[in-house]
């Protein structure tokens, strides 16, 4: 499957394109990715949890400013926009400032690999899975420094869990996904998308889609697990943990630093989303033609969205030691079973 | 309300009446030459003694006598001597009562700390000191408590002047432990007084290691806005009665009113009808459904997080119970429902619909303490969470005189509604509620099943309301429009608030205004053990910790 700079390339009658041509068509996608991404996700996802939430708790939620409160994203794009930058007098700068950006870039460049469907993917290099989690690690370098430059004991616990935490649960998510690449034999995301979209069983009419949830939900439910721990969200929120330390690395951030910090939390949920979409529920695969990919890719990834949120309006919270526990004595263990037996499985098979 | 104004028959005092089964000659024969001489007040004789045999006299009633309460310590100024009253009571019976009473001269105003004796003198001899300005030696930590460290005089002394403005300085709090560098090197959080957590303006001064609490010291006074000189200077009779609901103004405003109208219907021995007293009742017991569900509710934003599932089914279901306070009493928090010798208004018209709407709630309620149970108690990560931590152990609880759901989830079967009955509930069939735990779990556990057993006597309470005839429906005694107490008369009397015992003490000096008015708040006391439950454990724990303890700063700091 060719990456979109490519297909608009040839489309412009271009066997080969050049250079130039290259570098200017993937400006463009990506800045028509990046924008829609953002909009669609990063905007209309605090409004969506609002909602979503508020479903959760038997409440309303915000319903004044258009209907069902669609236009409270505009306006909360411009309080927040509009509120005053507060930097504390004890911040470590510039790596105060630089600190927010990290996290929305890295969750950003994670979505340069990711098959969004409908010929949507501005590059498909072949370590595309190691590439996605190589860059969206990255996000704890924002937390970390943040955290420590805001000069405040809070962001600083914030900070020191969220590393602690990334470490722990980067690891089994890793080791999930290589059962996985065993499956499909190939890093590249365009071709563990392809390997998944064969039948696994047919009950009749209906054709269960060889998708890898399908074929193994135990490693599902690991990488489900190991993501709700990477993007801090419940029962994992502990980097954040408002009612235990205010707010974490994110203490110290007002205004648009904190857009920054917020943007980039729900970028990371979108895109581990994204990874979970692609790795284990066929990517967009649906049925329907086509072109009618990236809604079912939005689909899935808005289904796993919700899945947090259900998550952060039931669920506990636990412990610094008990999620350290969980990943290093639980998740590690299980995840390394899985690659063990996935590879048996595949080695006799095949 | 209308029929009030004949005076009643109220004259005769209650000077010498022996009360309970203590037997004070043989207590005072106990305490032998520590006591200079004896006094009657109206819950109990107290002994008074010298300033430095405190330790003496009070150690030798409890460990000989039995009196293991130390319920609250009261000081006050004379005109020629300071006093501090030391109310002590038996977990096991709290009508056995004994008050020790130390008075000290004025130019020195020096007492023996009972601190070594009961730990909770700690800080009730901090309030003394603070507000009164009563030395207590050997005490481990004279600070002031709940004025700020550079506050100038007593604000409750006799000679300080209430005009002059005051400015005060504040310093940065430092490390107790930063030159203690046993383990590793220790941080100091200011965890509040703006914090999540803290269930309104508390502070604590937290010192960590990485995440291990090393120690706590909770700094109150946050909210402090003079309950007790504000009641001084309000008439008994309609004047004080609207500042109970303010103190543990978490819904549990009927339950506070009652605490100052049975102390003062006892200093006045006003009779309440028996009509009013099932009114009072099943008016107290709403209060307490509705202050333990906002307990829950909190308790569990402390351990999930945002403002989840659990928060607003607390919320849901306490609004149901404040519609139904509000149809009884025309307000939803401060209620200003009871008054003396009985309640201000009957049931509201029509009987048949408020009959129903509380016969609605007590049907449902069920239901919605399983889920309750589902989404909570039998949530594993939520036992991982709760199960084990903040344990406070029965002997610890009663050195710092913990009361109410945190006493009773230790494993302390002491409930002040069965065991020094008022009001209904003594005809009522209900069960108080213990669990051995001592943990985060075991004290929301007794919440949830204290407040079926509110249910079950709001039942009753509506059951009796329902068949009572219609000529003898009482809501208020004869009480005549200005009440004026026998001169020194005292007397201290609790009931079952929301948090525990709930007490005040009163001296009248024969005018219509209190010329002392000591609150003992169980938040205050409950807190004072936030420290022994929290040191070792995790911040998070810490924070769930204060949670379960329920506190509400406005009943705190007062």
């Amino acid at each position: 499957m060719a990456t979109t700079p490519v297909s608009i390339a040839e489309w412009l009658g271009y066997a080969t394109a050049p250079l130039w041509l290259q570098i200017v068509l993937a400006a463009v996608v990506s800045g028509v990715v990046v924008t829609v991404m953002l909009t669609t996700s990063a905007l209309a996802g605090p409004w969506a949890k609002r909602k979503i939430t508020a479903m959760f708790t038997d409440r309303i939620a915000i319903n004044r400013n258009g209907p069902a409160g669609i236009f409270t994203i505009a306006a909360d794009a411009v309080r927040l926009m509009s509120k005053e930058l507060i930097i504390p007098d004890g911040a470590d700068r510039p790596a105060f400032d630089i600190a927010p950006a990290v996290l929305p870039l890295s969750a950003l460049l994670g979505f340069a690999v990711i098959p969004m469907g409908s010929g949507l993917q501005l590059a498909d290099p072949e370590i595309g899975l190691v590439y996605v989690f190589a860059v969206s690690s990255i996000a704890s370098v924002g937390m970390v420094v943040g955290g420590y430059a805001s000069g405040n004991k809070y962001s600083l616990l914030g900070s020191m869990r969220s590393v602690a935490e990334s470490i722990a649960y980067e690891i089994p998510l890793v080791i999930t996904a290589a059962s996985v690449v065993l499956l499909a034999g190939t890093l590249r995301l365009s071709d563990i998308v392809a390997a998944q979209q064969g039948t696994l069983v047919s009950l009749g009419p209906i054709a269960i889609p060889a998708w890898y949830g399908f074929l193994n939900p135990f490693a599902l439910a690991l990488f489900l697990v190991a993501s709700l721990a990477e993007v801090g969200r419940n029962p994992f929120d502990i980097g954040e943990a408002p009612t235990e330390i205010v707010g974490g690395y994110i203490t110290e951030y007002s205004s648009i630093y904190f857009v920054l910090f917020f943007l980039g939390e729900f970028l990371h949920i979108f895109l581990s989303a994204a990874v979970l979409t692609t790795l284990f529920l066929g990517g967009p695969a649906g049925p329907g033609p086509a072109w009618l990919g990236i809604v079912w890719f939005g689909v899935k990834i808005w289904a796993v969205f919700l899945f947090t949120q259900w998550c952060r309006a039931a669920v506990p919270r636990v412990r610094i030691d008990q999620m350290l526990e969980i990943g290093w004595k639980g998740l590690l263990v299980l995840s390394f079973a899985n690659l063990v037996l996935t590879a048996i499985i595949v080695g006799v098979i095949a | 309300m209308s029929k009030t104004e004949e005076p009643a028959e109220d004259a005769e005092p209650e000077a010498t009446e022996p009360v309970g089964a203590v037997d004070y000659d043989a207590l005072e024969a106990l305490l032998g030459d520590a006591v200079v001489r004896r006094e009657s007040h109206l819950n109990a004789e107290a002994f008074v003694v010298r300033a430095d045999r405190v330790q003496d006299a009070l150690s030798t009633l409890k460990v000989e006598a039995g009196f293991d309460h130390l319920s609250n310590v009261s000081a006050q100024e004379y005109h020629d001597r300071f006093e501090s009253i030391y109310h002590l009571k038996k977990y096991d019976d709290p009508t056995q009562e004994v008050s020790v009473v130390v008075p000290t001269p004025r130019d020195d105003p020096v007492s023996q700390s009972a601190e070594p004796v009961f730990r909770t003198a700690d800080w009730h001899e901090r309030e003394a000191y603070d507000l009164v300005g009563i030395d207590y030696d050997e005490h481990p930590d004279l600070r002031r408590i709940l004025l700020p460290e550079t506050w100038q005089g007593h604000p409750l002394g006799r000679d300080y002047n209430q005009d002059k403005p005051q400015i005060v300085e504040f310093e940065e709090n430092v490390n107790p432990l930063a030159d203690d560098h046993r383990e590793s090197d220790t941080m100091l959080v200011n965890i509040g007084p703006h914090h999540p957590a803290t269930h309104g303006v508390l502070h604590l001064e937290t010192v960590l290691d990485g995440e291990t609490v090393l120690d706590v010291e909770p700094d109150i006074g946050y909210l402090h806005r003079c309950e007790e000189q504000m009641a001084q200077s309000g008439t008994y009779r309609h004047q004080i009665m609207p500042y109970p609901d303010r103190w543990d103004y978490g819904s549990a405003g009927i339950l506070n009113e009652w605490a100052y109208a049975r102390v003062a219907e006892d200093l006045n021995d006003i009779e309440v009808p028996e009509y009013a007293q099932v009114v009072r009742t099943m008016s107290a017991e709403l209060c307490r459904i509705a202050a333990h569900l906002l307990a829950l509710g909190t308790f569990c934003l402390d351990i999930y997080g945002d403002f989840t599932a659990i928060f607003m089914y607390a919320m849901r279901d306490r609004e149901v119970v404040q519609n139904i306070l509000e149809e009884l009493t025309g307000q939803r928090m401060m209620f200003n429902y009871l008054r003396l010798g009985g309640v201000v208004w009957d049931l509201p018209e029509s009987r048949e619909e408020f009959f129903e709407m509380v016969r609605e709630f007590l049907a449902e309620l069920p239901s919605r303490v399983d889920e309750y149970h589902d989404l909570i108690t039998e949530n594993e990560l939520f036992q991982l969470r709760t199960v084990g931590t903040g344990v406070l152990d029965a002997e610890t609880a009663k050195q710092y005189g913990v009361t109410g759901p945190v006493a009773r989830a230790s494993g302390i079967d002491y409930d002040l509604r069965r065991d020094d009955p008022y009001g209904y509930y003594e005809h009522l069939d209900w069960d108080v509620i213990t669990d051995d735990g001592g943990d985060n779990y075991s004290r929301l556990l007794v919440r949830m099943r204290e407040v079926e057993q509110s249910a079950r006597i709001i039942q009753q309470c509506v059951d009796l309301l329902e068949e009572w005839p219609e000529d003898e429906r009482e809501i208020q005694a004869n009480v005549p429009r200005t009440l004026n107490p026998e001169p020194d008369a005292e007397v201290y009397r609790a009931v079952e608030g929301a948090k525990g015992e709930l007490g005040i003490y009163i001296r009248s000096d024969g005018t219509d205004k209190p010329a002392r008015f000591k609150i003992r708040s169980p938040c205050f006391s409950n807190l004072q053990a936030l420290p022994e439950m929290a040191r070792g454990e995790y911040v998070p724990d810490l924070v769930a910790t204060l949670g379960s303890l329920d506190i509400i700063l406005g009943e705190v700091d007062r």
